[in-house]
């Protein structure tokens, strides 16, 4: 930090403490991780003796006990299928409402913007809705479930600003060329704003991976059921058999983390952008 | 508007055309039923499909506000929203700022310790609730053998009412700092160099740095993390609902109104929906969650304009 050349450097006293209190709160981080891999690797017995102490030999045996025990093939299945079809959709529907609004091609685009950011500070829909699929007769229903994750506003103001700066010339060029509307949004439009695209549904996809309350409402035949409620309900039946929870809860953190390190960039954008603008 | 460049006639429907799937899912599934709240709030709705639903007028806000023990116990939670809020606000935005400043620094191993804080971010209540469960594990995991170390002694998430809701706090600030950390970040990197370098050159220590220069230029990031935190501890409650369940003693406002709207009351779904009365509380938790954002809005504008002129 300091610059000043001296014989004897002093000792820095500021970089010390620095690095004190980064490791302090990396055990606080890493410690839950670490314990939770530890205990995965342990049999039950020795677990009761000393939950803390680190794994003596190497026992992967609860990794295969949590996948069959806990259903996980077919939970996992679900919570993919309900994750990439409602981000999809979400992704195609959001795409045609932003650019005609950041452009200015429909009669009261603001309006429209605005009553997309207007519903982030409106009651939750909770209720009405849950009535609305009720009447609908989508209660209990995959399709009603994944029609629960098509809209996201933070997802749309993202989308609008990001089309903002894709220079209106290259509308009118690529009209010129012969392009229509919905070919114009498709083949030229999309590839520019692939990283924006990328944000929103990285950010979209693991709300609805790691959604819980809306499985408890609208979900109540169990081959239904995605990870984060058949988690709770391994829960409640293997709740004292730790090592087995925590190789089940670990199965279910690593597509997570790893969705996390290789799209750590476009997450991070994500949430500074839309806390900032929304 | 603005022109438009691809055809005119019939062609020039084509944004309008594409455009409906996505403005009517929006209104079927968010606006709509949102707005709806206010008008279930008056009813007797139940989660019967086909039951008759009738106007109650103000029934459940009278239920709700002035009606018994319950209403007691009404009040009981939306101070406990309050507190929770205040805590996690307060904590989550001074550690995420000290922590932002501290992995600003051209130190080593900043890239890292960043990605291990944010984290824990996105990977959901489920699992956040898990692992802590287990960290904080009362027969001999690390959290008890660092308090039997120091001599105390505690149940956690099995403690008493009061204890078992700090510990959620602590779960909660853990799970989202990092949120907080990110956005102070991207304030700090937008205060150019030369301004710390002038500073020091005048003469000033870390701190008078910190005060006069760092501070007042991170307000964006200062207001956005304040609402963003008061905003979402006061809507938080899936944390209680992995930790604790509905517990007696630590149930908030958002808790209360998905236990009582869909027959969660008794840990498992066997009590009435009182939809209805659900709706009315949301628009109660709602008009909380518009007061005291509105307030912080108007202080923090306020402020802003005495800083930056």
């Amino acid at each position: 930090m300091s610059t000043t050349q001296e014989t004897r450097r002093p000792i820095n006293w500021g970089l010390i403490a620095s690095y004190a209190v980064l490791l302090i709160f990396a055990v606080i981080y890493a410690g839950p991780l670490l314990m939770l891999v530890n205990t995965s690797l342990k049999t039950l017995p020795e677990f009761m003796k000393n939950a803390t102490s680190p794994v003596a030999s190497l026992n992967f045996s609860n990794f295969a006990e949590a996948w069959t025990k806990a259903n996980f093939p077919r939970y996992l299945t679900n919570s993919l299928i309900y994750t990439v079809s409602a981000t999809l959709i979400y992704a195609v529907t959001a795409i045609f409402v932003a650019f005609p609004v950041a452009r200015g091609y429909i009669k009261g685009a603001n309006f429209v913007l605005t009553m997309f950011v207007i519903a982030l500070f409106l009651p939750p829909a909770l209720i009405p809705q849950f009535q609305l699929m009720l009447a609908l007769g989508l209660y209990n229903n995959p399709v009603g479930y994944i029609l629960l994750f098509t809209i996201n506003p933070i997802g749309m103001v993202i989308l609008v600003n990001y089309i903002k700066t894709v220079p209106k010339e290259l509308d009118e060029a690529a009209a010129l060329d012969g392009a229509g509307y919905f070919q114009f949004v498709t083949q030229i439009l999309f590839p520019l704003i692939r990283p924006a695209v990328a944000t929103v549904a990285v950010l979209h996809a693991i709300g609805i991976w790691n959604e819980l309350i809306l499985p408890t409402i609208y979900l109540t035949n169990k081959d239904y059921y995605p990870i984060t409620r058949g988690m709770i309900v391994f829960q409640g039946v293997y709740g004292s058999d730790w090592p087995t929870l925590a190789a089940a809860v670990l199965i279910m953190t690593l597509p997570m983390l790893l969705i996390f390190l290789l799209m750590q960039r476009y997450i991070v954008s994500g949430l500074t952008q839309g806390a900032v603008k929304g | 508007m603005a022109a438009y460049h691809f055809g005119r006639g019939r062609n020039r429907l084509a944004p309008y055309l594409f455009l409906i799937p996505g403005i009517l899912l929006y209104l079927i599934i968010a606006l709509g039923p949102s707005l709806a709240t206010a008008v279930f709030s008056f009813t007797d709705a139940t989660g019967i499909r086909g039951a008759p639903i009738s106007w109650v007028g103000l029934e459940n806000y009278r239920e709700f506000l002035f009606l018994g023990q319950a209403s007691q116990d009404n009040y009981a939670a939306l101070w406990r929203t309050l507190k929770f809020m205040f805590f996690v606000t307060t904590i989550q935005f001074t550690l995420g700022l000290v922590v932002a400043i501290l992995v600003n620094q051209r130190l080593k191993g900043t890239n890292f310790f960043r990605t291990l804080y944010f984290m824990p971010v996105i990977l959901g209540a489920v699992i956040q609730g898990l692992i802590w469960s287990l960290f904080l594990y009362p027969l001999g995991g690390p959290m008890d053998n660092l308090w039997g170390f120091l001599g105390l002694q505690s149940e956690f998430f099995g403690a008493p009412a009061p204890e078992a809701f700090a510990w959620v706090i602590v779960v909660q600030i853990w799970a989202n700092m990092g949120t907080t950390m990110i956005i102070f970040l991207a304030g700090l990197q937008t205060i150019p160099d030369e301004v710390y370098e002038a500073a020091r050159i005048d003469g000033a220590n870390s701190w008078q740095v910190f005060a006069n220069v760092t501070w007042p230029l991170l307000t964006p990031s200062v207001n956005t993390n304040l609402l963003l935190n008061i905003i979402g501890s006061l809507q938080a409650w899936q944390l209680f609902l992995v930790l604790l369940g509905y517990r007696n003693g630590t149930q908030v406002l958002g808790y209360l109104i998905y236990a009582v709207g869909f027959g969660r009351t008794s840990g498992s779904v066997t009590s009435a929906f009182r939809q209805g009365y659900a709706a009315a509380a949301s628009i109660v938790l709602f008009l909380l969650v518009l007061v005291l954002g509105t307030a912080t809005q108007y202080f923090l504008r306020r402020r802003e304009e005495r800083i930056l002129g």
